[in-house]
């Protein structure tokens, strides 16, 4: 019944206007500086190599409720059975990509646009759990890391052992914000797993086995204990803001938050970044093709433009301060050296292909959180 | 009947718009509270249970503590206000203490996220002016916070209701027991305050519902363990698309709202008895 109006109601905004020929719908999840850069930055700049042609961006609102939506407007006019759908391209999060190829809503298109052979990360394979290859590719990567304060954290530590030790010797220095308020500390909660929960190669890649949590009592026991001698902050920025303040010497941040904080001047320029052994999650956000796209060709030519070595280093790099979503050395070599070395002062790309994880497949991430608010939060 | 219709005609629009955006969604919730994957059954309480059995006793706790104050607070701003002899100080304080009302709860957790911090407003204030080191200063950022944004919020709005049943109150009875030499300390006790009392009531009934309801201060302030049923509500919804277990917390607080009603209701049944 819902999807039923759903559906009334796209058919009447969408089908009353008037059809261009050559317009491109964008759509796309997360913050509103994702629908800026499409309309700003590559939107412009495709209008002008395909003269005749307009870009519209559409913002659904942040995080995986921003995809849901997206999600539920495909599939309300797959069960219309249109054949035109309104999008011509998404940009969705890795777990939505999953979700999408599992209910047939994309086209297969990587392997026939030229950039498809840039794409170098396992995570644009398997999208937590379900097998995504050809139908995404990633517009960017981001990664948590452990944010510190040189004055006050001389050494800092390389691994959540040696983090565990310096937490004990200086109580209250280390914060984050729990799993209820926001990524970066679920993404903490998350490496503390991979560390200490057993097997982290079936976290990330399943197969699912159910009764696993059996196992994590331990770890979870561990990380209790951990927890009192932690400050915990007020959400992702909150964290930021303690540090900024000095009220904490170390923090789990996201690192494109971290050095757009920095450029702005909101955090102080010598707070640094390390990526503790055995690693913190990170994800990425992928461009995808309706699998009736009113413009298919367009969509993929737009795409290749997007994921081109030029805009992933001018658009992707330089603007957002996201990693790149194709190999990193090819968007490298269109760089000046300051630039990119910014990306990489306190994280070197070695550490951030060997530490840098993807999120648990779907059922042992729910499992995970459900178990840290049993065991360590009640 | 004929003779009813036009009545019923007329109420009919707002009944049904009672039944649809209210009792509807109550009963709905109240039903998918029991529904679980495997059928009806207790399953959600029992994983309520589980998972979020201290932050409900927290929410006790925070919500009790925060009505304690706001009455303790609001008797005293009220009692000034009828019983104070300062004309400039009456004028003040009536000017002053309605202002908070004004503030949407939003905007008192983000104000209180930078003054209560550790090195925040208001410690930065006490350090600058000696009164503490900065070795000594500790955040807020905690049930503490919570407990400061909820009273500082609803001290004015019980006080409103308080003062002016003060305000009316006979003032024969003030003068008289002013005539025998009470002190105003001891009038406000044993005569203003039992015949506000029931407004007061009313008051802290109304405040307690607010405060059960509110996700923001708790969300900008304490969003960490242990926090209040709102923010594990959001949680379970935002996180794993679990509207079982949230409804079933969501009657929790309803229970808890229920029974501060049942008490009041109960209270002013007597009085209207005698």
């Amino acid at each position: 019944m819902k999807k039923l109006i759903l559906g009334t109601a796209l058919a009447i905004v969408f089908g009353a206007g008037p059809v261009m020929a050559e317009q491109l719908t964008v759509i796309t999840a997360g913050d509103q500086n994702m629908v800026d850069y499409v309309n700003n930055y590559l939107g412009p700049m495709f209008e002008k190599e395909n003269p005749g042609t307009t870009v519209r961006a559409v913002g659904t609102g942040p995080g995986d409720a921003g995809s849901q939506k997206i999600i539920e407007r495909l599939e309300a006019q797959k069960q219309a059975n249109k054949d035109k759908w309104d999008v011509d391209v998404a940009v969705v999060h890795e777990k939505a990509a999953g979700d999408l190829v599992k209910d047939g809503l994309l086209k297969k298109y990587r392997a026939d646009i030229a950039t498809g052979k840039f794409v170098t990360r396992e995570n644009a394979d398997m999208a937590l759990g379900t097998d995504v290859k050809g139908y995404v590719m990633p517009m960017f990567n981001s990664q948590t890391a452990i944010a510190y304060n040189p004055a006050l954290v001389k050494n800092p530590p390389q691994s959540y052992d040696e983090l565990v030790k310096w937490v004990k010797a200086n109580p209250k220095q280390f914060g984050y914000n729990g799993i209820k308020g926001g990524m970066s500390g679920v993404a903490f909660v998350v490496g503390w797993m991979y560390a200490y929960g057993g097997d982290a190669k079936t976290l990330e890649n399943g197969p699912y086995k159910k009764g696993e949590s059996a196992d994590w009592s331990k770890a979870l026991a561990a990380l209790k204990t951990f927890n009192q001698n932690v400050t915990m902050t007020p959400g992702n920025a909150g964290t930021l803001d303690m540090l900024a303040r000095g009220e904490i010497a170390m923090g789990p941040v996201w690192v494109d938050m971290f050095y757009t904080w920095q450029a702005n001047g909101q955090i102080p320029p010598d707070l640094k970044l390390v990526l503790p052994a055995p690693g913190m999650p990170g994800q990425p956000m992928h461009y995808v093709i309706p699998a009736k796209a009113e413009h298919p060709k367009l969509a993929e030519k737009f795409i290749a433009l997007a994921t081109s070595p030029e805009v992933q280093a001018n658009g992707i790099v330089k603007k957002f301060n996201w990693y790149p979503g194709i190999d990193a050395t090819k968007v490298e070599a269109k760089l000046d050296p300051k630039t990119w070395n910014k990306l990489f002062t306190d994280i070197k790309p070695k550490e951030l292909a060997e530490y840098g994880k993807p999120f648990p497949i779907k059922p042992y991430f729910d499992g995970i959180l459900e178990a840290y608010e049993k065991q360590v939060a009640n | 009947m004929r003779r009813h219709l036009p009545g019923l005609l007329l109420v009919a629009p707002a009944l049904a718009i009672i039944l649809f955006l209210f009792v509807v969604p109550l009963v709905g919730a109240f039903v998918g509270a029991f529904q679980t994957n495997a059928g009806f059954g207790f399953g959600n309480f029992v994983k309520t249970y589980q998972l979020y059995s201290r932050d409900i006793v927290f929410t006790i706790l925070i919500v009790a503590l925060s009505a304690i104050l706001t009455a303790a607070f609001s008797v005293a701003i009220g009692g000034y206000l009828t019983l104070g002899s300062n004309r400039l100080a009456i004028v003040l304080l009536r000017w002053l203490y309605r202002w908070p009302l004004f503030i949407p709860f939003i905007v008192v957790g983000q104000i209180l996220r930078t003054f209560l911090a550790k090195n925040g407003l208001m410690n930065n204030i006490f350090v600058a002016s000696g009164v503490v080191s900065p070795l000594h200063t500790f955040g807020m950022l905690d049930w503490r916070g919570v407990v400061i944004a909820f009273v500082w919020k609803q001290v004015p709005f019980v006080t409103l209701l308080l003062a002016g049943a003060m305000a009316s109150l006979d003032r024969g009875t003030i003068e008289a027991a002013r005539n025998l030499g009470a002190s105003r300390l001891r009038i406000l006790i044993e005569i203003v305050l039992p015949q506000a009392a029931p407004t007061l009531m009313v008051g802290l009934t109304l405040s307690i519902v607010t405060m059960m309801s509110v996700l923001s201060v708790p969300l900008m302030i304490a969003s960490q363990s242990p926090t209040v049923i709102t923010v594990d509500m959001a949680f379970r919804i935002n996180a794993y698309g679990d509207y079982g277990v949230a409804n079933a917390l969501g009657l929790i607080s309803l229970v808890l709202t229920g029974t501060v009603a049942w008490f009041y209701l109960r209270q002013t049944m007597r009085e209207a008895a005698r």
